[in-house]
């Protein structure tokens, strides 16, 4: 996989359904935003009073709950806690890394990242880490960028640019599927088992039915079929050989 | 058949007309397919686009060993690491953790972040921040003790600010920092390594370790090390070892109690009772003085001592007596007695084997002396001088602190130049020394010190050790119990000036990144300079201006910009393209010798010490009745024979068999053999010793998944015969019991042991260092898929990582050198007894603080050390006082 190698394919199969009303669009990309700042970083006062304010009413619509105390507890607190809980989960070792290398490799920083870096440089955008340790293919990064790039199509759509929005969904259903689709469903589900904190569950859970959802609509059932089973990596438990052990082999 | 018939006269035929073109030579030969240079290094190719990679030159530091590497780069990631071709000792080999390296680079269980704990110490629970808040909360609380120190006008509480290392390559770097901070507390780790070796030698010739000439050797005495697979430069001696016995014939004897690769390999293997290593070498010793196989003109132009007074002082030490207390049979103590005294060129080697016991520091002068009474001093083939060089700190440089510190340079130990770092938890803990702020660089005490709990014990207390830092950036045992990490980045993302005595050929090398620190984060040498700008941000406080590099690299031009030679080549920027200087030559394809542009052998320069001294700089000197040169106040040589020489590193500028800074305090000034108290064992029990493999460090190695998968797991070696008698069969659970506690861990039965001894490597038995190294990922189905490392969810076979013996074994320290007494143990072996389970380890704090004052008993001021050298002509009663020095 080489970072140079990154094209859009000109031949990719046209999308399954186009999206009109720019509405939908923006409120997907609020979405896809919303998510990626919940697990880009560390919940921090601003997010928090989002949360609290114009986002409160709508989660609880969605039968979203993120805890007693991100809806009411002492904010100090409350942050102090989210940011133990984010580094628990995602930075210290041990954690659920939100990588693609680290998911689909075992190390950090593969290929993978310079998948992503060559798509979001292929749209216009620079991955610039904000803290040490924060690489291009961070699942919260990707969640952001197809949140970028849903709001592109829908400034190309107002300005009746058809065939530039039609070019921004390409691009958007083909990362989805080809740098996303193999693994954040994945990932989503085990971070959300090993989540403590209700509001990383409920972030987690809610990122694996968007991005499925999304996913789900644009692939075709065959594909559909290689996706989940990238994303189940089932556990492979090795047959214990009890004479090996006794030989002591060294 | 017919037509096989056919055949076989056509391939006749055939090749009559092969040799008849071969005949024809050039004329046929192809214009379209040209040869491929056969290199030796240096170059790689993609194996997708078919690109060069990008060679960038590094020294290595997966061990202590430092060889010269080449890192293969490609898109900006490590993709392959080789030996580099121009480092004259290493000679374009890494062993296979050097190979491994780059995993420590990508290892989804590094420390990527500055993490401060949220939680109790050991909990788990931390906060991310940046670089720049974590070394504005270190600078702030280092600004609070210099605060209190300035108000008190007391340096001694500068001290409070301690850094604990194990492996410290900064080239000088980390002294600077604690230097500048006005804090003499610097502990190292060398006590728990060979420091008993080091102080063995040190006044014996000068300087720390011999650098034998493998390769051109004849004989090699091999005492206690297993240089084939670890020890003091491992890679290069191995490669000069084989070179000697495959190459030369030489023929290598190993005593040690385990059969080790090494001792394997040699023509004869002993296993001698651990620690009567010096009653073999002074049985030696004796046989060659006695049948007048000594070289009387060494000993009498370049030692303190005369013939006679070493054939008095052998006397005790036969053959028999050595016998008697080794189990090595008189008689081939005296065949290769003489062996190795007719045999030249000739050499001994040693390790951890000998002195890493009480009176360790005697074991090793023993084994040297092998050499000089041989007169095998730095002839070609024989035990040679370390070859270094040196390189120039930034100016300017700061002075060491005003006050002492006790734990750095505990004055019990006044002849430990290399300290005795086991001891400082059991001092804070006793309120001998205080801390407020404690550091940690490149240490795990936790894992890798004896009754590491004790180590545990202390930094979770903080009312010993109030804020504490580690520097690593892996989640070892220890740094999982700090308050701050501000993570370092891997040897192969930083600067390092380095130069290592691993060979005959002296070089600098470097340590340069090969890539771009991965993720943002940042190296250590840049967190010193960030720290200390904080701590003193005008200048106020006269510390800034150490620090005032425009850059890391601006740092690294200061080492090496101006250095006579290398300056001429571009400096720097030489060693930045190039890795080391200076370049002696090629590597030979035909037999792996340092050889010039004309294929000649590039030779080794032999006999340093008889160097002569110029005719200018005798000027003003002063030739003294002992032969000594004075200028200046200063001994710079020794006069022999009407030669001026620059002799030895020793006040006599000979080598010094008679030491008198050993009488000084109580200690025999001639190398001698003491028994050991764990000789005079129960017949029930047994020793532990340790040992290090081929392929892994004492700790860091563990989370390698290519060194792990070849080694993780350590069952006990027990001999047959002893094992039998205790009932235990091969694969057994065993429980071992020392004085502190148990371990429940599996046999392994071999002959390859000393049947009074059980052996346990180090490397395995981690309970932090990530994942792979603990194996966590398996215990549930949760945690298994913590990460989703796909390596370990499907690659990870074996379910053992082994048990760590450390816990067990008991502090004992040699009271000359100042090393742990790693193989003094004593234990018991019994079968695993109800309710037992695999990796079991119960130890006891108190019982270790009894050992620690146990062992200060041996310390010069002690009534056990009168004890054992009543021989000793000083007075008892007017030993010197303890005084802490300077420290560092």
């Amino acid at each position: 996989m080489q970072a140079d190698k990154f094209v859009i394919p000109a031949d990719m199969a046209p999308v399954k359904r186009h999206e009109k009303d720019t509405d939908v669009l923006r409120a997907q990309a609020g979405l896809y935003a919303f998510l990626g700042r919940c697990l880009e970083a560390e919940v921090d006062a601003a997010l928090l009073s989002t949360l609290r304010g114009p986002l409160c009413k709508p989660l609880e619509e969605l039968g979203v709950d993120l805890g007693d105390d991100v809806r009411s507890g002492d904010p100090l607190a409350v942050l102090a806690d989210l940011g133990e809980e984010f580094a628990a989960l995602f930075v210290v070792p041990g954690a659920v890394l939100p990588y693609r290398s680290a998911y689909e490799t075992g190390r950090l920083f593969q290929p993978q990242a310079d998948l992503a870096t060559a798509a979001y440089r292929d749209a216009g955008f620079e991955f610039r880490n904000t803290l040490s340790g924060e690489f291009s293919d961070h699942a919260a990064v990707m969640l952001a960028f197809v949140g970028r790039l849903l709001e592109r199509q829908v400034e190309a759509a107002e300005t009746g640019d058809a065939e530039a929005a039609t070019g921004w969904q390409r691009r958007r259903e083909h990362f989805l599927q080809h740098q996303m689709g193999g693994w954040i469903i994945g990932w989503s589900r085990r971070a959300r088992t090993c989540a403590r904190h209700p509001f990383y569950r409920a972030i987690l859970g809610l990122t694996e039915q968007v991005v499925w959802a999304d996913i789900c609509d644009i692939v075709d059932e065959k594909a559909l079929q290689r996706l989940v089973k990238a994303n189940r990596r089932p556990l492979m438990r090795q047959k214990t050989d009890h004479e090996f052990r006794k030989a002591s082999g060294l | 058949m017919g037509h096989i018939k056919n055949i076989q006269t056509n391939r006749r035929g055939f090749l009559k007309l092969g040799a008849s073109a071969t005949a024809a030579g050039a004329a046929l030969a192809s214009t379209r397919l040209v040869a491929m240079e056969y290199d030796l290094g240096g170059a790689d190719f993609s194996a997708v686009t078919g690109e060069k990679r990008t060679a960038v030159p590094y020294t290595c530091m997966a061990c202590n060993i430092e060889d010269g590497g080449i890192a293969m780069v490609e898109n900006g990631r490590i993709v392959k690491l080789e030996g580099n071709m121009d480092h004259p000792n290493t000679r374009g080999k890494l062993c296979a953790k050097g190979n491994s390296g780059f995993l420590h680079v990508y290892d989804p269980d590094r420390i990527m972040s500055p993490l401060l704990r949220t939680g109790k110490r050991g909990e788990g629970k931390w906060k991310r921040i940046s670089y720049d808040e974590a070394t504005s909360l270190l600078a702030e609380k280092l600004r609070a003790v210099i605060d209190r120190s300035r108000e008190a006008n007391d340096p001694s509480i500068l001290n409070e600010m301690v850094v604990k290392w194990g492996r410290n390559r900064t080239g000088g770097g980390l002294d600077r920092f604690m230097h500048a901070l006005g804090s003499n507390a610097l502990i190292n780790h060398t006590n728990i390594c060979e420091s008993s070796k080091k102080v063995g030698l040190e006044p014996s010739w000068g300087p720390d370790i011999e650098s034998c000439d493998w390769a051109n050797t004849k004989y090699i005495l091999n005492f206690g090390s297993n240089v084939l697979e670890s020890a003091y430069f491992m890679n290069p001696n191995a490669q000069r070892l084989v070179d000697g016995v495959v190459g030369n014939n030489a023929k290598i004897v190993s005593f040690d109690v385990r059969l080790s690769n090494t001792a394997g390999y040699s023509h004869e293997w002993f296993a001698p009772y651990p620690g009567t290593d010096s009653a073999i070498a002074l049985a030696m010793a004796h046989v060659i003085m006695t049948e007048g196989l000594h070289d009387r003109d060494f000993i009498r132009d370049w030692t303190n001592v005369t013939e006679a007074q070493l054939l008095t002082h052998l006397a005790p030490y036969t053959p028999e007596f050595a016998e008697e207390e080794s189990g090595v049979p008189a008689k081939d103590i005296r065949r290769i007695a003489r062996e190795f005294a007719t045999t030249k060129p000739a050499t001994t080697f040693s390790y951890r084997g000998p002195c890493k016991h009480l009176w360790g520091a005697y074991q090793e002068a023993a084994i040297h002396m092998l050499n000089v009474i041989t007169g095998n001093i730095e002839k070609k083939g024989g035990y040679c001088l370390p070859r270094g060089m040196g390189w120039p700190q930034p100016s300017p440089n700061p002075p060491k602190g005003a006050a002492p510190s006790v734990i750095a340079a505990p004055p019990l130990y006044p002849l430990a130049s290399h300290h005795v770092s086991t001891n400082a938890p059991y001092m804070i803990m006793r309120g001998e020394a205080k801390v407020s702020v404690w550091m940690s660089y490149y240490d795990n005490p936790v894992y890798s010190y004896p009754s590491s709990h004790v180590w545990d014990a202390f930094l979770r207390d903080e009312s010993l050790a109030p804020f504490t830092v580690s520097f690593s950036c892996y989640m070892s045992e220890s740094t999982e119990l700090v308050d701050l990490i501000i993570p370092d980045v891997t040897y192969l993302e930083r600067h390092d000036p380095e130069s290592m005595p691993s060979g005959l050929y002296p070089c600098l090398s470097i340590r340069q990144p090969v890539i771009k620190p991965l993720g943002g984060t940042q190296e250590f040498r840049q967190t010193m300079i960030d720290v200390i700008h904080k701590v003193d941000p005008d200048g106020a406080l006269g510390i800034r201006k150490y620090f005032e590099f425009e850059s890391v690299e601006d740092w690294m031009r200061q080492h090496f910009d101006n250095i006579p030679g290398l300056k001429e080549e571009g400096g720097w920027d030489h060693m930045k393209k190039v890795g080391v200087w200076p370049v002696y030559g090629k590597v030979s394809k035909d037999d792996g010798k340092l050889v010039d542009d004309n294929g000649d052998e590039i030779v080794a320069e032999y006999g340093l010490h008889t160097a002569e001294i110029p005719a200018s700089a005798m000027a003003g000197a002063v030739v003294e009745p002992d032969g000594r040169i004075t200028k200046d106040g200063a001994t710079i040589g020794v006069q022999i024979n009407g030669k001026n020489h620059t002799g030895f590193g020793t006040p006599s500028r000979k080598i010094e068999i008679y030491k008198e800074s050993f009488r000084t305090y109580g200690f025999n000034p001639l190398p001698v053999y003491k028994r050991l108290p764990s000789r005079d064992k129960k017949p029930a029990e047994m020793i532990l010793t340790t040992f290090k493999v081929n392929v892994h460090t004492q700790s860091r190695t563990a989370s390698l998944k290519y060194l792990a998968e070849i080694y993780h797991k350590n069952p006990a070696w027990i001999s047959p015969a002893r094992a039998k008698a205790l009932g235990i069969a091969d694969g057994d659970l065993v429980r071992i019991t020392s004085s502190l506690g148990y371990m429940v861990t599996r046999a392994h039965l071999t002959e390859g042991i000393h049947p009074e001894v059980v052996a346990i490597s180090t490397a395995c038995g981690h309970s932090g260092y990530g994942r792979l190294a603990t194996l966590k990922h398996k215990d549930a189905d949760a945690e298994w898929a913590l990460g989703g490392d796909p390596d370990i969810t499907n690659n990870v076979w074996w379910d053992d990582k082994g048990v760590h013996p450390n816990p067990i074994i008991r502090l004992s320290i040699d009271p000359i050198g100042g090393s742990q007494a790693w193989f003094d143990t004593v234990v018991t072996v019994t079968p695993a007894q109800p309710g037992d389970t695999y990796g079991d380890t119960n130890v006891s704090v108190e019982e270790s603080m009894k050992d620690y004052e146990e062992t200060l008993r041996y310390a010069y001021t002690g009534d056990l050390h009168r004890a054992a050298h009543q021989e000793v002509d000083v007075d008892w009663n007017n030993l010197p006082h303890p005084a802490a020095s300077d420290g560092h």
